[in-house]
């Protein structure tokens, strides 16, 4: 899924057919002809168990594991996919909300293994599919997800199984889920206690109220009583199996319940049981009614002799443990998936993914628990669960990596896979002419469920973390790191040539904005790569402000004459649009954004007819323009609601201002010229030093119609 | 299985849906339903059409992908029509209908003769606008259910019909403009200026050459690399067979005169109007034809291009629109969340008041049957009959196997079910099922009410007037039979008891984890007047109660007690302090209005009470819902 469907179409990487399953381990680097087959493990929850099992000795015997998620989607609204407009924070919101509203559904792993007599890297890919489905009741709220329309059409391009993940997925709880499940179970358990001799005594008092039921009643009070008679009467006189309640058919039988005889009821409604419950409580002190079962109806329902009230009590005891046992178990099996993950963290093997800022979010949140509202809080936290994530889209854009084909063709990962990993590309692209691999990956599948073989296809979350480890195999040679000296015991995540580019990550592909997982630094992708995309000039945040609601035929080009009509030729750098309701103006200087609201209120408080004739006025017109500080747009992007329109969202939020009250601009101006000897104090402490850089640029760089063609936007979905 | 065509191809591990998984289907009657996706559309739109105009009713039903996300999102026993239609709104525009069961019949004596017809839909973006739908939730515990009865997804994702409501498709022709220049291109009411003549008369001798040399084919044995030459001068290209000429234009006062001068200019000419992407026309393209019978053949091969284009557009709603136009009385079961799906999805997004929907969805479909409702109606029928105890039971059966089989140990209506369809390999498929049973129901209470329905085709109106009294009545209190969540036959005891809204307070902020039984202990013990007299309380959430005072006033008082901060009472002062909140029925349904679907109810009180801005407003519609529902009825036993 992730954003790159188009490129990664384009360039076929293989072809496959349906594996034979003549050999499960096959070289993939040889340099004999490579069949063009590809085997992978698909898993669902009919053989989940069994893999986990093949899986936990996998991984911990692993050098690294790839991984690669499928979702349902990727942006919730067409206003929050990814701009050239985002700073950092606002970056961070966007895939926070991406990954809270949409479900993953395929989770690729693929745990990579040196293999020194080989001399070979063994990859074994597994192919998980889930589904988060709701196996045990947490609290009264349904499992609910969002699809994006485009991303699951793009899945069914591909072939992918609906039917198969929504029967078959593997299920999941979170840990704060786990946690919060297992705390319920102990307050019922313990409300159970205090009930249980509550109840019974209320049921007692209940009065019995249809003939039918009363016939009943005194009918199944002769039969317990004759039963127990018949019990007393064996104890007495040595034990005999005495059918005593032959009569009454199949529907008593008599049978051991935890060492003490008992009476089983079979085929009795859940009215009937009630009433024998009831029968049995008021007339029986030494008879138990019991419940084997904790939910299903088809429990078994017992009625147990016990000595006294000692053994009565401990009985129940026994049976409330039991069911409060059989309760936790089923809460452990509804973990499911989670079991990976935590092999994965507990192992704390190096994770490799490609440009999976998006990807870490989705575990961390379905997983681990809650996304933090911060980029910083979450860093730290996804540090302590991962240790050491490296991603290759950053490894292959690292100035000490030399890979001059690389830059040509694209970091995408079908594309770097055909162009490091030709050999397996090549067979059926001809596209040889990359750079040796060399490193050899050989792929090794159990035999047991040879049954369960897919062909690998692209955009299988399997075979896409396949690519991804490879890729990471051969980059890593490239680095100069070589395999073969590299001693198995030692962690590769601490090799020193691997140290520059771990736990980096892409917080934005476009803007180039990498952030430091250890620290939670961010850096600008120009200080660490020779990657020249930074073709547009950075943005200043403050020099913008957002502007929508504005009639529907009003283009970017008019925005910006009204706009350059009042405030001169020069005051506006650029003109973006948002989607067809909203723009982002970013205007020369930061004291301008302050005008222009100004301005705007003024205009829309005196109605008379200078304002009518302003220039403005027809950026006004319809009466329900309104406009604010980029700061807003941050507003915008925490909130959970998603309209699919920029100015429906706003209205959802309840914004019922036109313009943005500015009392927090005053504060910051008295505050700055308090503060005399340090102007622009706010400035420099974040974005001086891009602002200084900013201001020399002539405005001119600025297209008007950058919007139109949205030629960003498309590259950012192309980013991975 | 023609439903799934392009599986095959490439997966080997697709799962087979096979029969033995429906849990339900082995007592029922496998009746046959015909099953369209987007490769029999067409055919089947073709049938539909005729069946519509043969029957008398349209039974309908929905699949969706969820209903509600929070317990007190769904229609709640303290829900009046208009909160209950929010409710509607907000579940609308979030989940999706993947199948949508049509089933044109009619009841002659007691014999249905239906048409079932199974949608399934996908709202794929077939022309890349981010239409019909950007994004839709999943409830994953209806899907799983669905799964569970069968349904196949990947033939819904893979084979589903797209559709655009009427509103997006009026806008995508704003957009993209038309490919036909309508025929009736406004007569320019001004006269022509100096530069609208210099490009008029440009335009024309431009025109004027090509089509000479066009036309020009005499005796000259030109060579062909001179011919081509010559239309690569003159711009000229090919329009399919024949001969067009490119002319660009800035403006759509240029389109207009461009236009104008061909009409004038010569009977041969065509004029076709080129799109630009952002919207406006970027070019005319002048097709020349070479004779009347010719022009006409172009014209008539346009219009069909039009048709075909528009159907694509359209897709699904095609059938919609045949169901709308044909004006016949539509039968559905919980009409008010079916309907609110049906007008976001195919007409327009939905209007802000259960009025301004009621009359718009008037205009669209005017004749609405609920089933819930007319079951309801037997109530009083069989007072007379002298049957009291077995009132309440029907009163409030909402699920449909349950309805029927209620009606069947109660009354003798035998009705014949006669499908035209054959059965056609697609016995497995249950899916749809809804519909039929709809109509059978529609038809056994039709024979039990003693409604006629035999005589619909002389009647004007369509409907005879008997039914007229069931129409359009929207019940909110339908609980919705697809739930999974509690599928039992739900056999309510009967006892309803009126109760005015004013008397309801909700209640929030109590310690967490408490039963209903509780916290009405909880709040006698706290020794407050009110709570000396008769009052009842309800959770509806896990988070909220609400409070039914019986005497009427001690609402108020109550409030009161509470907005002074319990000054009157010491132990209500302490639960205040602990974090008791309430709240009168204003500040639920100015929750709903405005849309605060938290998932906790508390929460959306607490926002809706600190919105102090709409307030105002709020007051000033907040007489006209008094009057509208003066006494709200409560079936306490539903809580």
């Amino acid at each position: 899924m992730k954003n790159l469907w188009i490129v990664r179409a384009l360039s076929k990487t293989l072809t496959l057919t349906s594996s034979s399953s003549s050999s499960f381990t096959r070289s993939l680097c040889s340099s004999t002809t490579p069949t063009p087959t590809f085997a992978i493990k698909n898993v669902t929850k009919s053989n989940f168990e069994s893999t986990l099992s093949d899986l936990r000795r996998i991984v911990r015997d692993a050098d690294f594991v790839s991984v690669d998620l499928e979702m349902t989607g990727v942006t919730s609204a067409p206003w929050r996919e990814s701009f050239e407009f985002d700073r950092f924070d606002i970056r961070y919101l966007k895939v926070k909300d991406s990954a809270e509203k949409f479900a993953v559904v395929q989770f690729g792993v693929c745990p990579f293994r040196w293999n020194s007599s080989k001399q070979s890297f063994i990859a074994y890919p597994h192919n998980f599919y889930i589904f988060p489905r709701k196996e045990i009741p947490v609290d009264g709220r349904s499992y609910e997800f969002l699809c994006q329309t485009t991303s699951i059409d793009f899945l069914a391009k591909y072939q992918f199984d609906f039917n198969l993940c929504i029967q078959e997925g593997i299920s999941y709880l979170s840990r704060g889920q786990e946690d919060d499940a297992m705390r319920t179970l102990h307050i019922v358990y313990d409300d159970e206690l205090l009930e249980l001799r509550r109840n019974s005594r209320e049921a007692r008092d209940a009065p019995v109220v249809r003939i039918a039921d009363f016939l009943f009643t005194e009918r199944m009070k002769n039969r317990i009583s004759e039963w127990r008679d018949g019990l007393l009467l064996n104890r007495n006189g040595g034990f005999e199996t005495q059918e005593s309640s032959n009569d009454t058919t199949q529907h008593l039988q008599t049978i051991f319940f935890k060492m003490r005889p008992a009476l089983l009821l079979n085929g009795f409604t859940s009215h009937q049981l009630r009433l024998i419950q009831l029968v049995t409580e008021k007339h029986y002190e030494d008879l138990v009614f019991v419940r084997e079962k904790a939910e299903t109806s088809s429990g078994d329902q017992l009625i147990v002799y016990t000595d006294s009230k000692n053994d009565r009590d401990l009985l129940m005891k026994e049976v409330r443990d039991g069911l409060h046992k059989e309760a936790e178990m089923k809460i452990k099996a509804a973990v499911g998936f989670r079991h990976v993950i935590d092999l994965l963290s507990s192992e704390q093997k190096l994770i490799v993914g490609h440009n999976c800022f998006l990807d870490i979010a989705h575990i961390y949140s379905k997983f681990f628990g809650p996304l933090p509202s911060t980029a910083e809080e979450y860093v730290s936290s996804v540090n302590k669960h991962f240790p050491y994530i490296i991603d290759t889209k950053i490894l292959l854009n690292a100035n000490d990596i030399h890979l001059p084909m690389m830059k040509k063709s694209g970091t995408s990962l079908s594309k770097a896979f055909a162009l490091l990993c030709p050999e397996i590309a090549s067979s059926v692209q001809g596209l040889g002419s990359g750079p040796k691999p060399r490193v050899k990956v050989e792929v090794q599948v159990d035999d047991m469920r040879s049954s369960n073989w897919n062909s690998g296809a692209k955009h299988e979350a399997g075979y896409d973390a396949f690519m991804t480890g490879c890729i990471f195999a051969q980059a890593c040679s490239h680095l100069g790191f070589d395999f073969k000296l590299h001693s198995p015991s030692t962690n590769l995540a601490n090799d020193e040539k691997l140290q520059k580019h771990i736990n980096l990550l892409y917080l934005s592909w476009i803007n180039g904005d990498i952030i430091d997982l250890r620290t939670g630094n961010r850096t600008a992708e120009s200080l660490y790569s020779n990657n020249l995309k930074n073709r547009y000039p950075k943005t200043v945040f403050q020099n913008i402000a957002l502007i929508w609601g504005f009639l529907p035929k009003i283009k970017a080009r008019e925005i910006r004459e009204c706009i350059t009509k009042a405030f001169g030729l020069n005051s506006v750098s650029s003109v973006y649009h948002l989607d067809e309701t909203a723009v982002f103006v970013q205007f020369s200087k930061a004291e301008l954004v302050s005008d222009f609201l100004q301005l705007k209120q003024t205009l829309e408080r005196n109605n008379d007819p200078i304002s009518v004739l302003h220039p403005l006025s027809k950026l006004l017109e319809g009466g329900n323009t309104r406009a604010a500080t980029y700061e807003f747009y941050k507003r915008m992007c925490s909130s959970p609601i998603s309209e699919v329109l920029f100015a429906d969202q706003a209205e959802a939020m309840g914004i019922n201002w036109k313009t943005e009250p500015l009392e927090s601009d005053r504060e910051v101006e008295t505050l700055e010229n308090e503060m005399a000897a340090f102007p622009n104090a706010s400035d420099r402490s974040e974005l001086g030093k891009i602002n200084g850089m900013i201001n020399d640029l002539a405005c001119g760089h600025f297209q008007d119609d950058e919007a139109i063609d949205s030629s960003y936007t498309r590259e950012a979905q192309l980013s991975k | 299985m023609a439903l799934r065509p392009r599986i095959s191809q490439g997966r080997f591990l697709c799962t087979q849906i096979s029969n033995h998984n429906h849990r339900h289907s082995n007592h029922r009657r496998r009746w046959p339903i015909k099953q369209v996706t987007k490769s029999n559309f067409s055919e089947a739109l073709a049938q539909i059409k005729t069946h519509i105009n043969d029957s008398d009713f349209i039974a309908v039903s929905l699949q969706k992908t969820g209903s509600y996300s929070s317990p007190w999102h769904r229609v709640l026993p303290v829900d009046t029509p208009e909160t209950a239609y929010f409710k509607a709104k907000y579940a609308a525009g979030r989940f999706q209908v993947l199948q949508f069961a049509v089933c044109p019949f009619s009841v002659r004596d007691s014999k249905v003769i239906a048409h079932p017809y199974n949608f399934h839909l996908f709202p794929r973006d077939e022309l890349k606008i981010g239409m019909p739908s950007y994004s839709f939730s999943c409830q994953s515990s209806y899907l799983t259910s669905m799964a569970r009865e069968g349904f196949d997804f990947n033939a819904c994702i893979y084979d589903g019909i797209s559709y655009l409501s009427r509103s997006q498709e009026s806008a995508l022709k704003d957009r993209i403009g038309n490919l036909v220049p309508s025929k009736c291109v406004e007569q320019s009411s001004s006269g022509l200026s100096v530069a609208d003549a210099i490009f008029v008369g440009r335009i024309k001798a431009r025109i004027k050459h090509w089509t000479t040399a066009i036309k020009d084919t005499g005796p000259k044995n030109e060579d062909v690399l001179i011919k081509s030459l010559r239309k690569l001068i003159l711009g000229s290209e090919q329009h399919g067979s024949r001969p067009c000429l490119g002319i660009d234009v800035c403006s759509e006062r240029q389109v207009q005169l461009v236009v104008e001068m061909l009409r004038d200019f010569s009977d041969d000419l065509v004029p076709l109007l080129i799109p630009a992407k952002g919207g406006g026309t970027q070019a005319v393209r002048v097709v020349l034809t070479s004779s009347k019978e010719d022009r006409e053949s172009f014209v008539r091969e346009l219009q069909n291009l039009e048709e075909e284009q528009n159907k694509r557009v359209r897709g699904f709603r095609e059938v919609i629109d045949l169901i709308s136009a044909s004006q016949k009385p539509v039968v559905s079961h919980n009409s008010l969340n079916d309907f609110s799906f049906i007008y976001s999805n195919f007409i327009s997004s939905l209007p802000s008041s259960m009025d301004e929907f009621r009359s718009s969805l008037h205009l669209v479909f005017p004749h609405i049957l609920d089933v819930s409702y007319l079951m309801k109606e037997i109530g009083p029928l069989k007072k007379v009959t002298n049957l009291l105890n077995e009132i309440g039971p029907l009163k409030k059966v909402t699920n449909l196997p349950a309805a029927i089989s209620v009606l069947k140990t109660r009354f003798f209506a035998p009705i014949d079910m006669d499908i035209s369809h054959q059965a056609d390999g697609h016995e497995g498929k249950i899916h749809g099922h809804k519909v039929l049973r709809i109509s059978e129901l529609f038809a056994k209470l039709c024979s039990i009410l003693k409604i006629s329905t035999g005589t619909l085709k002389d009647d004007d109106s369509h409907l005879p007037s008997v039914l007229e009294g069931y129409v359009n009545t929207f019940t909110p209190h339908a609980t919705n039979s697809e739930d999974p969540v509690d599928e039992d036959v739900s056999v309510w005891t009967d006892n309803p008891r009126k109760v005015n809204y004013k008397d309801l307070v909700f209640l929030w902020g109590f310690r967490g984890g408490m039963s209903a039984k509780m916290l009405n202990k909880f709040l006698r013990d706290s020794h407050h007047e009110v709570f000396s007299e008769d009052f009842d309380v309800r959770l509806l959430d896990r988070s909220c109660a609400v409070v039914v005072f019986w005497k009427s006033g001690s609402s108020e008082t109550f409030l009161e007690a509470m907005d002074s901060g319990g000054n009157s009472c010491e132990s209500l002062r302490e639960m205040i302090s602990e974090g008791l909140r309430a709240a009168d029925y204003q500040i639920y349904s100015k929750a709903c209005r405005l849309g605060l679907w938290e998932a906790d109810l508390a929460d959306s009180l607490e926002n809706a009470m600190a919105d102090s801005d709409s307030n105002s407003e709020a007051r000033s519609t907040d007489p006209l819902e008094i009057c509208w529902n003066g006494d709200l009825m409560i079936y306490l036993d539903d809580l």
